[in-house]
C-alpha cells in the first residue's frame, strides 16, 4: 500500500456510508391520511382527529439503509380539490412521492390514479412512486381490492402498500422500500448545497437533475 | 496547550495604535454541542476595556494575517462575567445586552490569571469618576469588515439581528442548555448538509464508547541516527528482537545523509537503501504494509502496520517542518505522520532537534516551532499534532548531561550509576521545569547513554572534541491508555556514532462494532431530526377563509390577517407567486406587508385590501376574473399556508364595455348579471334599438355642458373618493335625484368610465396604425371615420365636440387645446397591456402622438363629417 495522503476521505466512512437527500412528496385525495402517515413516519404518533391540511407541510425525517444514509424533505400536501393547481409547486423537482388512497372509498382510489397520470406527465421523469392504500386498518369497510391496487401499480411500475397510519402497519416500510429505490448514484458534498432552500418553484426545478440525490 | 503569552504580540499587530492587548488566552467558544476554538484578548484604550475575540486560522497562530476578528464586547456596565470552575474546565459566561457567549478553558493558572484580568478590568469601570466610557474606538470594529467571518459586534450591533447568517449562528441562547444543535441554521436551511454533518460527527464522538470496544496493539517505535552511513549491517538485532510480531512500527532516521545534495535538493539515495533495511528486518512473525514514508534531509520516519490492519487504516496523512539554518531549512527540524486505526488516531512525530551542549533552549524552541508549524493541512480544519488520541515522539533530540566533567560521566557510566546522570540530563530538566514536552511521558531509561561512540565500536568518542556521553536519542508519549513495555538501546547496531534505540508499546484503540455503531448512528440522526423538525419555523394564522362580501367598484375594503409565530425560532414569511402567475396576487388585491419577520412569540398583523379599480374591473365585469384568489404564504425554511380570498363584485357601468353599455336602456343594476355577461361577449343583442353612445357618458358629458363649460382647469384636478362613489351608484342604480358630485368628479368620473373599459375607443389593433398617422390629420380623420367600431366612433367624435366646444371658453375655464389633447391622447390611446409593460424609455415621444392624433380633432371643424344626431341626441327619458 503505497501513501495514503491522497484524496481526504470521509472519517468513518466505512460505517457511516453517504448521506443522500431526497424531496418527497404526498399527494391524494382530501382526508386520506397523508398527514397522518407522515406524523406517524416522523414522530411515531397518530390522531384520530387530525387537522385538514391547508398549505403544505414540511418535515424532515432520515432513514438508515445499510450503506447510506438517506434523508427525506417531506412536502405533505393540501388534497383539496381547490387546491389542485398548486400542487405542481410541491412535486416539481421531487425525486419521490407518496400517492394516498383510502381503501374504504373508491373515487379516492380514481383520484390516485389521476395524480399519477399528472405525475407521469409532468413531474421528473425518474421520480420514484409509492402508492399508498391508507386505512388498513378498516378492512372491514374495504371498498379497494387490494390485488386490484396491486395490479394498477404493477402495469405503472408503482411501489404499492396497504398501510395504516393508525396501527403503524407499513408506514416505515413503505418510506423504507422508497429509500431503497431511489438512485444513490451521486453522494451529497457537504458544503456548497446552499440550494437547500427548500423552495423548488420552476427557476430552480430545472438546475435539479432529478434522480440525483445531490442539489 | 501549545497557545501562549508570546503570541501576544501577534495580536497587538492587529490592533490599532493606541490599544493595548495586556493579556490573552485560548479559549473553546461553545455554540450549542459544538465547541469552536477561539484566542480572548482583553484590550485597553486611554482606560477604555473591551474583550476582542478572535478565530485563527491556525492555532496557535503564527502572524497576525492569521486572525479575523470575530466580535469586540465593550467592558462597560453591561458587561458581566461569571465563572464556573469545574475540575475539567472553567466555564466563563460573557453577557453583555442581549449577547451571551460560554467558553470553556482548561484549568490552569493562566486561564486563572486571565479572569482574573478581566475582573480587573471591570473593577476598573466601578473605580472610573470620569464621564462613562463611550469606546468610540471600537467603532471602526462594529462595521462590515472585510469578510462575513470578521464580523464584529460593538454596542449597537451586539443587540441587532442582521441577515447575516453567520452572526446568527453566534446568537446562542444559553438559557436553553438542551439546544445541542445550532438553531438558526437548521431553520434556516444554511449549508444543511455541513452543519449536519459536523453535529453528527460531534454527537458520535461523545457516545463513542457505545459503540466501540478496545483491542490492545503492539506499537514499535525506532529511532536511530545514522550519521550519514548507509546501512553496514542487518538491523534484526534493533527490529526484531521481541518474540511477538508488533502490529504497528513507527521507524525513524537522524542525519540519513550530511551531503550538501541531500541538504539542498532534498535528494538522496540513502532514503531507498534504509528503507530496504527497515523492510528486510521487520519481524519474521508477520507481514507488514507500509502506510506512508516521509523525510526531510536527514530526517526520515517509516509507518508500517500488519497486513491484517491494513484496512483499518484511514485518512493517513504526512507532513514536515524544518527548523534548522534560518528557522525553515531542513537540517533540523520534525517530520510526522499521522492515521486513523479503527476509532484512534495516533501521530507519529519524528524530531531531530538543535545541537550542541549549551543549546538547550534552542531545542526547546525547536519542538516548539514543529508543534505550532506542523499541521496536516488536507483536513479542514488543519489537524494538528496535539489533536491526536494518541502521539509517539521520537528522535534525536540532541539534549545533553550538564554541569560534569566528561570523565565523571564515563565513570559513572562504567559504574552503572544512571541515576545521578540522569538527575543532569536536560530534558529530564527542562521537563521538569514545563519547558518543553508537557503533558508528555517517558519512560525510564535503563540503557547507557546512545551518543558519542567511535562508529563500529562501542566505545565512548576518542576524538580531540572528547564529548560527554548523552541520552540524544529519546522517545516520549502523549495520550491514553498507551503502556510502554520496553525502552531499550540496541549497542550491537555500530555503524554511527550513536545507538538505536526502541520501544515498545502495548496501546488502546478504540475499535467500532459496527451493529452497535449503526444503531447509535440511527439513534444520533432520530434526534437530530425530531430537533430539526422542533426548530422548523411554525406560524398559525387566525383565519385562512378571507371573505369580503359585497365589493363596488373603487371602494377599498380590508381585512386583517393575523400570523403569529407559535415556533422556537424567528420566521420569515413572504406570500410567493404560484406557477404561471406573475405576482403573488391577483391585481385587485394588495397585501402589507407582503414579507416580513416575526420572532417567536410575536405576531404580525397583514393588511389584505381589495380594490377593484380601472384596471381590474372589466375582467371582473365580463366574468373572465372571479374576486377568488389563493394565497401562498409561505415560511422561509418551512412550510406553506393556503389562504383563500373571496368576495362578491357588484357589476357596474364602470369596466362594461361601450358596445354593452349602448345596448343597456335601464341602469346598469338593473339588469341580471347573466344579460350583462351576455353583452360582453356579444351576444346578439335583441330588444331595443341601441344608443348611439352609452348613455352613462351622455348623463356625465350633458352635465358638464350644462354647468361645467366655464370651470377652471376641468378634467386637471382630481375628484373626491367619496364623490365618484357617488356618482357610481347614481348611474348604476338610477335616481331621479340631480346627478351628484362636483365639476371634478364629475369630469374624473368620465374620464374613469372610458379608462376602466377592456378596450379603449381606439382598440388596441390600432394602436400603432394611429401613432404612425399622428402627424397627418387627414390619414387620422381617415382611420376614425373607417376604422373604428361604430360605438367607438360615436364616442370619440362626441367627445370631440364637447371637446371643442369647451376650448370655445377657453377665456373662461383657461383650458387649450395641447393639454386637453394630452390627457384624451392617452385616455382614448390606451397602450395594450404586453407595451405598457415595457421599458418607458419611449413613453414620452409616444405619448406626444397620442396628444397630436387628438390635437387634429379639437382644433379642425368636424361638422362637415359628423351627424349632428350624436351630439345632440341623448336617452329619450
Amino acid at each position: 500500500m503505497a501513501n495514503r495522503g491522497g484524496a481526504a476521505q470521509r472519517p468513518n466512512s466505512q460505517t457511516q456510508g453517504k448521506i443522500c437527500q431526497f424531496k418527497l412528496v404526498l399527494l391524494g385525495e382530501s382526508a386520506v391520511g397523508k398527514s397522518s402517515l407522515v406524523l406517524r413516519f416522523v414522530k411515531g404518533q397518530f390522531h384520530e382527529y387530525q387537522e385538514s391540511t391547508i398549505g403544505a407541510a414540511f418535515l424532515t425525517q432520515t432513514v438508515c439503509l445499510e450503506d447510506t444514509t438517506v434523508k427525506f424533505e417531506i412536502w405533505d400536501t393540501a388534497g383539496q380539490e381547490r387546491y389542485h393547481s398548486l400542487a405542481p409547486m410541491y412535486y416539481r423537482g421531487a425525486q419521490a412521492a407518496i400517492i394516498v388512497y383510502d381503501i374504504t372509498n373508491m373515487d379516492s382510489f380514481g383520484r390516485a390514479k389521476v395524480w399519477v397520470k399528472e405525475l407521469q406527465r409532468q413531474a421528473s421523469p425518474n421520480i420514484v412512486i409509492a402508492l399508498a392504500g391508507n386505512k388498513a386498518d378498516l378492512a372491514n369497510s374495504r371498498a379497494v381490492e387490494c390485488d386490484e391496487a396491486q395490479a394498477y401499480a404493477d402495469e405503472n411500475g408503482l411501489l404499492f402498500m396497504e398501510t395504516s397510519a393508525k396501527t403503524a402497519k407499513n408506514v416505515n416500510e413503505i418510506f423504507l422500500a422508497i429509500a431503497k429505490k431511489l438512485p444513490k448514484n451521486e453522494q451529497v458534498s457537504g458544503a456548497g448545497s446552499a440550494n437547500q432552500g427548500r423552495r423548488l418553484v420552476e427557476s430552480d426545478s430545472s438546475a435539479k437533475t432529478a434522480g440525483n440525490c445531490c442539489k | 496547550m501549545s497557545f501562549n503569552q508570546d503570541h501576544l504580540g501577534i495580536i497587538q499587530a492587529k490592533l490599532s495604535s493606541g490599544e493595548t492587548a495586556s493579556t490573552c488566552h485560548e479559549a473553546s467558544l461553545m455554540q450549542g454541542c459544538v465547541c469552536a476554538s477561539r484566542i480572548l484578548a482583553l484590550v485597553e484604550h486611554e482606560g477604555e476595556w473591551a474583550l476582542f475575540i478572535f478565530i485563527s486560522s491556525r492555532m496557535p497562530p503564527e502572524v497576525f494575517t492569521d486572525l479575523a476578528i470575530e466580535r469586540v464586547i465593550p467592558i462597560d456596565n453591561d458587561f458581566k462575567c461569571e465563572i464556573d470552575a469545574g475540575e475539567q474546565s472553567v466555564d466563563v459566561y460573557v453577557n453583555s445586552r442581549k449577547l451571551k457567549l460560554l467558553f470553556k478553558m482548561i484549568p490552569s493558572i493562566k486561564t486563572n490569571n486571565f479572569v482574573s484580568e478581566i475582573m480587573r478590568s471591570m473593577e476598573d469601570l466601578t473605580k472610573r469618576r470620569d464621564p462613562p466610557p463611550e469606546f468610540q474606538w471600537l467603532h471602526k470594529y462594529s462595521g462590515s469588515s472585510t469578510s462575513s467571518r470578521n464580523k464584529t459586534d460593538c454596542e449597537s450591533a451586539t443587540t441587532d439581528i442582521t441577515e447575516d447568517d453567520a452572526s446568527k449562528e453566534k446568537m446562542l441562547d444559553l438559557d436553553s442548555p438542551d439546544i445541542v444543535v445550532s438553531r438558526h441554521s437548521v431553520a434556516q436551511g444554511a449549508n444543511p448538509i455541513a452543519a449536519r454533518e459536523n453535529v453528527i460527527q460531534h454527537q458520535m464522538s461523545l457516545k463513542e464508547n457505545d459503540y466501540t470496544y478496545t483491542q490492545i496493539l503492539r506499537v514499535f517505535i525506532g529511532t536511530w541516527n545514522v550519521n550519514g552511513l548507509p546501512p553496514t549491517s542487518s538491523l534484526t538485532p534493533w527490529l526484531a528482537s521481541d518474540m511477538e510480531p508488533p502490529d504497528i512500527y513507527a521507524v525513524g532516521f537522524q542525519e540519513l545523509d550530511l551531503s550538501k545534495e541531500a541538504f539542498l535538493f532534498n535528494d538522496t539515495p540513502r532514503e531507498e537503501e534504509w528503507r530496504r533495511s527497515v523492510i528486510a528486518a521487520l519481524h519474521p512473525g508477520a507481514n507488514y504494509k507500509q502506510v506512508a514514508l516521509v523525510r526531510l534531509v536527514g530526517m526520515m520516519l517509516i509507518l508500517l502496520v500488519q497486513e491484517k490492519h491494513e484496512k483499518h487504516v484511514r485518512n493517513a496523512a504526512f507532513e514536515t517542518v524544518g527548523t534548522g539554518i534560518m528557522g525553515k531549512m531542513g537540517n533540523k527540524g520534525g517530520v510526522a505522520i499521522r492515521m486513523e486505526i479503527h476509532n484512534t488516531s495516533m501521530c507519529f512525530v519524528n524530531s531531530h532537534l538543535a545541537a550542541h551542549v549549551e543549546e538547550f533552549e534552542r531545542r526547546n524552541q525547536d519542538y516548539h516551532d514543529i508543534c505550532s508549524r506542523l499541521s496536516f493541512s488536507k483536513f479542514s480544519p488543519p489537524k494538528v499534532i496535539d489533536k491526536h488520541d494518541q502521539i509517539y515522539w521520537l528522535g534525536d533530540l540532541n539534549y545533553r548531561i550538564t554541569e560534569m566533567e566528561p570523565r565523571i560521566v564515563r565513570d559513572l557510566i562504567s559504574h552503572n550509576s544512571l541515576g545521578a546522570l540522569l538527575e543532569c540530563d536536560q530534558l529530564n530538566r527542562q521537563r521538569s521545569q514545563k519547558n518543553v514536552f508537557s503533558g508528555y511521558r517517558e519512560g525510564p531509561i535503563t540503557f547507557k547513554p546512545t551518543y558519542k561512540y567511535d562508529p563500529g565500536t562501542d566505545d565512548w568518542d576518542s576524538s580531540e572534541k572528547n564529548r560527554a556521553p548523552a541520552w540524544c536519542d529519546r522517545i516520549l508519549w502523549k495520550g491514553d491508555g498507551m503502556d510502554q513495555k520496553e525502552y531499550r538501546s540496541h549497542p550491537i547496531l555500530r555503524t554511527s556514532d550513536h545507538k538505536p534505540v526502541s520501544a515498545m508499546f502495548e496501546s488502546q484503540v478504540r475499535v467500532i462494532d459496527v451493529v452497535k455503531y449503526r444503531r447509535v448512528h440511527e439513534e444520533v440522526l432520530k434526534k437530530l431530526d425530531k430537533l430539526e423538525n422542533e426548530f422548523l419555523p411554525q406560524v398559525t394564522v387566525d383565519n385562512t377563509e378571507i371573505i369580503f362580501d359585497v365589493v363596488r367598484y373603487l371602494e377599498a375594503q380590508s381585512q386583517e390577517l393575523i400570523i403569529a409565530n407559535t415556533g422556537q425560532v424567528p420566521v420569515q414569511f413572504g406570500f410567493i407567486k404560484k406557477p404561471d402567475d406573475s405576482k403573488f396576487c391577483k391585481e385587485w388585491l394588495n397585501i402589507d406587508p407582503a414579507v416580513s419577520f416575526i420572532m417567536p412569540g410575536e405576531k404580525c398583523d397583514v393588511k389584505l385590501e381589495v380594490c377593484v379599480d380601472k384596471k381590474s374591473a372589466s375582467k371582473l365585469n365580463c366574468g373572465e376574473d372571479k374576486l377568488y384568489d389563493i394565497l401562498v404564504l409561505h415560511l422561509e425554511g418551512g412550510k406553506d399556508i393556503f389562504i383563500t380570498v373571496t368576495g362578491n363584485y357588484e357589476r357596474s357601468c364602470f369596466g362594461s364595455s361601450i358596445e354593452a353599455l349602448v345596448h343597456i336602456s335601464v341602469p346598469v343594476r338593473e339588469i341580471s348579471i347573466g344579460r350583462l355577461v351576455e353583452l360582453e361577449k356579444g351576444e346578439p343583442p335583441g330588444g331595443m334599438e341601441p344608443y348611439p353612445i352609452p348613455k352613462e357618458i351622455w348623463f356625465l358629458v350633458d352635465h358638464l355642458y350644462r354647468h361645467g363649460l366655464k370651470k377652471q382647469n376641468l378634467f386637471l384636478l382630481p375628484g373626491l373618493n367619496s364623490e365618484l362613489i357617488a356618482i357610481r351608484n347614481w348611474l348604476d342604480n338610477g335616481s331621479s335625484e340631480p346627478l351628484p358630485g362636483s365639476l371634478h368628479s364629475i369630469a374624473e368620473a368620465l374620464l374613469l368610465l372610458l379608462e376602466s373599459t377592456a378596450e379603449p375607443i381606439v382598440p388596441f389593433n390600432l394602436h400603432s396604425v394611429c401613432l404612425g398617422a399622428a402627424s397627418n390629420y387627414l390619414q387620422c380623420k381617415q382611420i376614425v371615420m373607417q376604422e373604428l367600431p361604430e360605438y367607438r366612433k360615436n364616442v370619440f367624435l362626441y367627445l370631440c365636440f364637447f371637446l371643442q366646444e369647451l376650448l370655445s371658453h377657453a377665456n373662461e375655464n383657461g383650458l387649450d387645446a395641447k393639454t386637453l389633447a394630452t390627457v384624451f391622447g392617452g385616455i382614448f390611446l390606451r397602450d395594450p397591456p404586453r407595451l405598457s409593460a415595457r421599458g418607458r424609455g419611449n413613453l414620452t415621444a409616444m405619448d406626444r402622438k397620442k396628444a397630436s392624433f387628438v390635437y387634429h380633432f379639437l382644433v379642425n371643424d368636424l361638422s362637415d363629417y359628423v351627424t349632428s344626431k350624436v351630439l345632440h341626441l341623448g336617452p329619450t327619458t
